[in-house]
């Protein structure tokens, strides 16, 4: 790794330059996400790879420099993503911790918290999990069961969360649970930051549809939560987490129109090396100029609510804009770019064989993304309920 | 001098000189109406009449005009009067004062004899016509031209064929001038269609939440309501993509400008049909308006050659990337 400046040196209009010119020299090609190598990065690599991006400016963008963020705005996070987006860079191994744990702990911690918690999410020590979904509480998550008793020793935790991304990996959870009866639906909701290796916590992975072993069910009996891992009051802490989470949904890897480009740029590169390949991908020419447009549409979603949120604007449930826009977008495209590459000749090999595992692997990763973070029909009735109120009864 | 003055100051007035132009009887009386709402000349420079204002105030009053059907050959007035400015002020002048009526032929050269896709041009006095060689000539509709009424599809500004008997002669547009006309032509259509999008948003919105079928509103089913949401997206992505595009930097501002037409040249009729369907046997009707927003934005969709753009973004999709992680790949085609 090259040593970097620090990142409060650059100046805005110059920080991508310095991202680009960082990632070039820093994304191995057992890093890069466009390969199909047999052997890619092990998770303490990407771990390391992921520490040094944020050293070098490209996390942690716009948070404060008292818990080791870098200070700057959403403007510079904006420049970075699309750098980022623009590269075949991994995803984050803790998006949970730096795009949801964080920005909560932010809001709701105290400040002995944010002390612990903040820095240890960007140096890479601490992964986050999201514990939140439940086998009875998906889409209806105020339906969740997951008990916190108040005892003489901190809150005593019981029940089953589902889904969870990465637990297996993780060290702490960010766990939702209730301290009531489920009849109390959003009240007596209360968060925690849960150490995965608290007495009574277990992990199974679940394999999904793409073969990865990302998600996992965690098991919570008789865990006993200090009170000093609560974030905010019961009730409260919900209620901020709401609105964190609104926002988060609509910056959360924002570099999501650039890394779908370049996915597009990367097919086509690999489709213009080869004559046969060349005259499939010119047969769905106008196909692929559709998902450019989209892409470029979702460039406008995703400028738009920075510049609402860089003037300070409340952007409430339009994050449900993007959400819906990238996700459907993004598979149109993974299910064209699968056809596409399913055309090749049989048994090509070197860059057609990157390109072409890469695309089926984002078109079965790409049916996720109409599921996480808010189905695409919890997504349509949020835009009907909150943004036309639409009413049900006269 | 207007430095005080923000775009969305300009919707407002907008909206009520169109609804004002609504009850006018004639494309004359229109013109006047536009023009003291300083409509007209909202690009062109002040010393023609004009505002002297950016493409960023053209937006909200193309908008507006798509919201209320606006019976005006507006988006060629506001991008001819710009771009007449330096060659011919006083034809300028004219525009903004509406006291002449303009309009442009979209399709075809002037070369052939014939070009087509004229909103309005039977009621105008001009119209400028393309040239194969990317020049454009500005024509009195007088002796050298005759007017056809081409089928009437789009009601509110009907478009006509042109057939010229000699070489189109008149005000010569050059090449770089005709390409920013176009450029921002592009820019007024897709506002055009988002005004358009809303009011049939509106109207479907408004209806469902009326009618009772079944017991309950219709609003209540959410077959409808996702529907409509979904027509709520296409609002959206047409309003976040104007903002973005209007602010591009240079290197970009192209593709999201043509991008951002293409799609909206596709999913705002789509809002128009979904509309309808909401209304069900009301909406197929000639007297709710969904059908005039329908056609209205399909003509504009070949106006603005969307379909021909698309094929330009498949080239350039196709070609060579500027992306360096893809640079070093043979190219072997
Ligand atoms: C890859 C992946 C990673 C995930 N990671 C995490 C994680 O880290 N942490 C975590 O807490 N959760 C995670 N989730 C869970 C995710 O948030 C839920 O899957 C999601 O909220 C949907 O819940 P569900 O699976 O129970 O589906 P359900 O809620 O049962 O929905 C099933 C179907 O019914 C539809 N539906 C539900 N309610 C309605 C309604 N009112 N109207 C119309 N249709 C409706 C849904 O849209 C969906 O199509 C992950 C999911 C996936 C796929």
């Amino acid at each position: 790794m090259t040593p970097t400046a620090p990142a409060d040196a650059f100046t805005p209009g110059a920080y991508a330059a310095r991202a680009r010119a960082w990632l070039h020299d820093n994304l191995t090609d057992a890093l890069r996400t466009d390969r199909a190598l047999s052997e890619p990065a092990s998770l303490a690599e990407r771990v390391a790879f992921e520490a040094e991006m944020h050293k070098a400016g490209l996390a942690g963008i716009t948070w404060p420099k008292a818990y080791g963020g870098h200070g700057l705005t959403l403007r510079e996070h904006l420049e970075a993503n699309r750098e980022i987006g623009r590269a075949p860079v991994p995803n984050s191994v803790n998006s949970i911790g730096k795009e949801l744990a964080g920005p909560i702990i932010m809001a709701v911690g105290t400040p002995a918290q944010q002390a612990e918690y903040l820095p240890e999410i960007l140096n890479m020590q601490t992964i986050w999990c999201q514990g939140f979904s439940e086998p009875g509480a998906g889409s209806d998550l105020a339906a969740l069961r997951t008990k916190a008793e108040a005892t003489a020793d901190g809150w005593r935790v019981n029940g089953q969360k589902i889904w969870t991304s990465g637990a297996s990996k993780s060290q702490r959870c960010l766990l939702l649970a209730r301290t009531g009866s489920v009849q109390d639906r959003h009240r007596g909701l209360v968060m925690f930051a849960v150490p995965m290796d608290s007495p009574g916590v277990s992990v199974r992975e679940i394999r999904s549809i793409d073969g990865a072993r990302s998600f996992c069910e965690v098991f919570f009996s008789d865990v006993i939560v200090d009170e000093a891992n609560m974030l905010g009051t019961p009730d409260e802490g919900w209620a901020a987490a709401t609105r964190v989470l609104s926002i988060e949904r609509a910056t959360n890897r924002m570099y999501r129109p650039w890394r779908f480009q370049s996915e597009l740029e990367h097919l086509v590169a690999v489709c213009r090396s080869d004559k046969a390949a060349y005259a499939v991908l010119k047969s769905h020419a106008r196909e692929l100029a559709e998902i450019r447009t989209e892409i470029e549409l979702l460039k406008g979603h995703v400028e738009t609510l920075v510049d609402s949120l860089l003037a300070g604007e409340e952007i409430g449930p339009r994050g449900s804009f993007p959400k819906f826009f990238w996700s459907e977008a993004h598979q149109r495209f993974t299910r064209l770019a699968f056809d596409i590459v399913s055309r090749f000749a049989p048994g090509v090999d070197g860059p057609l064989r990157d390109v072409q595992a890469r695309m089926q692997e984002a078109y079965l990763s790409s049916r996720a993304e109409t599921i996480y973070a808010g189905t695409t029909e919890i997504q349509l009735d949020i835009i009907a309920n909150r943004i036309l109120h639409l009413k049900k009864v006269a | 001098m207007y430095d005080d003055l923000k775009p969305a100051d300009f919707e407002a007035t907008a909206l009520m000189a169109v609804e004002a132009c609504a009850k006018a009887g004639t494309t004359a009386e229109r013109a006047q109406l536009l023009a003291e709402a300083g409509l007209l000349g909202v690009l062109a420079p002040d010393d023609c009449g004009g505002l002297g204002l950016s493409m960023r105030f053209g937006v909200p009053i193309a908008s507006a005009a798509g919201k209320g059907l606006l019976a005006y050959p507006l988006i060629e007035t506001m991008v001819l009067a710009r771009a007449l400015a330096g060659v011919a002020p006083d034809m300028a002048t004219a525009l903004c004062e509406g006291s002449v009526i303009a309009s442009i032929a979209w399709a075809g050269f002037g070369d052939d004899g014939v070009v087509g896709r004229a909103p309005l041009a039977h009621e105008a006095a001009q119209v400028l016509v393309f040239l194969a060689d990317g020049r454009a000539v500005l024509v009195a509709t007088d002796d050298q031209v005759s007017v056809d009424a081409a089928p009437e599809f789009d009601l509110d500004v009907p478009e006509a064929t042109l057939r010229l008997s000699a070489p189109p002669q008149g005000i010569v547009l050059s090449a770089a001038l005709v390409a920013t006309l176009k450029a921002e032509a592009q820019f007024l259509r897709t506002a055009v269609v988002l005004g358009s999008v809303s009011a049939c948003l509106g109207l479907a919105s408004d209806y469902a939440q009326d009618r009772v079928q079944f017991g309950k509103l219709l609003s209540a089913n959410q077959a409808l309501r996702h529907r409509m949401s979904r027509d709520a997206v296409v609002a959206e992505t047409l309003r976040s993509g104007l903002a973005r595009a209007l602010t591009a930097p240079r290197e970009g501002a192209g593709m999201a400008r043509d991008a951002l037409w293409c799609w909206a040249a596709q999913a705002g009729p789509s809002v128009a049909e979904s509309a309808i369907q909401v209304l069900g046997g009301m909406g197929f009707t000639w007297d709710v308006p969904l059908h005039r927003h329908l056609r209205r934005m399909r003509a504009l969709a070949h106006q603005g050659a969307a379909r021909e753009r698309l094929d330009e973004i498949a080239d350039a999709v196709l070609g060579s990337t500027d992306n360096e992680w893809y640079g070093d790949i043979a190219d072997a085609r």
